[in-house]
């Protein structure tokens, strides 16, 4: 059995023989099945790849992508999904698992670094709260997978929508974008200095970030092969 | 042709099962199959929900090989209980599609008989 990343590679290097007729529709159909978290992810890409195959071989012989999928590509993708299987309850867990890991760890490089950055301008005390530190990861953790899933919920739902009314789902995403980011930086403002205090240097978050990315990739690697 | 009703899922459900039970195929070969047997409206996308949904309930089989004109292709085969849906659904629609469609050519049944 192919990979599932292996079957995302062939995907992008083979969805360039495409028109950009067809391109465009494909891509759109991709996106709206990629973004759909229900969906078992090594199903959505093995279908995504025989529709491919199939769209460039309809190709050659001169048909299009609206033979393929019809009038309305949306519908259709909404028929391939109901009857795709959905995603086993343990990839979810590690799915989750893995983007929070993610996030924290790529929070930690930041901070590490913004910690360096801002003690060249000003004085900065880097001594944290171990219970804030505890509470802003478990907001980061909450809002950010809130965060994701409503993000590609505007995304499903503008993908078939016409290229001139796109901008609104810019302006929608970057406004939720920021709500999340609010209240992340809230709960740090609330629940600042909670907990025992400690000093931490830059190079320990830097350290820390580094070795949570690692294991997110071992993660993604382990979830693979399975 | 819009495939919506239960019926003519069912329908195309055997279709599909029947022309993988002849010979494994992939995707644009049983469209072609399918549109040569005589069923040309058949958009060519309208099989694949039709080959997920078969491969959820175990009737088929996916399999990687290399095609006839070379790169590899997903196969499908027809499994051991699909064998015996589509006989079920075989026996079934043999008993009813006589005379439905003598049914429902209407005036004809009687035009005949006159």
């Amino acid at each position: 059995m192919r990979k599932t990343t292996e079957l995302i590679e062939e995907n992008n290097d083979k969805r360039e023989l495409l028109n950009s007729d067809n391109e465009q529709v494909y891509e759109n159909l991709l996106l709206y099945i990629r973004t759909d978290l229900r969906v078992d992810e090594h199903a959505g890409e093995e279908i995504l790849m025989d529709l491919l195959d199939h769209l460039l071989e309809a190709q050659e012989n001169g048909k299009d992508a609206a033979d393929l999928f019809g009038d309305s590509p949306q519908a259709y993708a909404d028929e391939l999904i109901a009857n795709l299987p959905s995603q086993k309850r343990r990839n979810v867990f590690w799915l989750v698992a893995s983007g929070i890991i993610g996030l924290v760890g790529w929070f930690a490089i930041t901070y590490g670094i913004a910690n360096v950055v801002i003690s060249v301008f000003t004085e900065w005390n880097n001594e944290i709260a171990l219970g804030s530190i505890l509470l802003i990861l478990l907001s980061v953790s909450l809002f950010g997978s809130i965060g994701v899933k409503i993000f590609f919920k505007i995304i499903r739902s503008s993908v078939f929508k016409p290229k001139d009314q796109q901008w609104k789902t810019y302006v929608k995403v970057g406004l939720y974008g920021m709500a999340t980011f609010a209240f992340i930086l809230g709960t740090a403002f609330l629940f600042d200095g909670i907990g025992p205090v400690m000093h931490v240097e830059w190079w320990l978050f830097l350290l820390i970030g580094i070795a949570l990315l690692l294991i997110n990739k071992g993660i993604g690697r382990l979830s693979n092969e399975q | 042709m819009a495939l919506r009703s239960q019926l003519l899922k069912g329908v195309l459900d055997a279709c599909v099962m029947a022309v993988v039970e002849e010979q494994p195929v992939y995707g644009y070969e049983l469209s072609q199959k399918l549109q040569r047997i005589g069923l040309p409206d058949i958009s060519d996308g309208t099989i694949y929900p039709v080959l997920l949904r078969l491969q959820k309930n175990g009737f088929i089989r996916g399999e990687m090989r290399a095609s006839a004109s070379g790169p590899n292709r997903k196969y499908y085969f027809l499994t051991d209980s699909g064998k015996m849906e589509l006989e079920q659904i075989a026996s079934e629609w043999l008993q009813i599609a006589t005379p439905v469609s003598q049914l429902l050519r209407r005036g004809g049944v009687d035009e005949k008989n006159d």
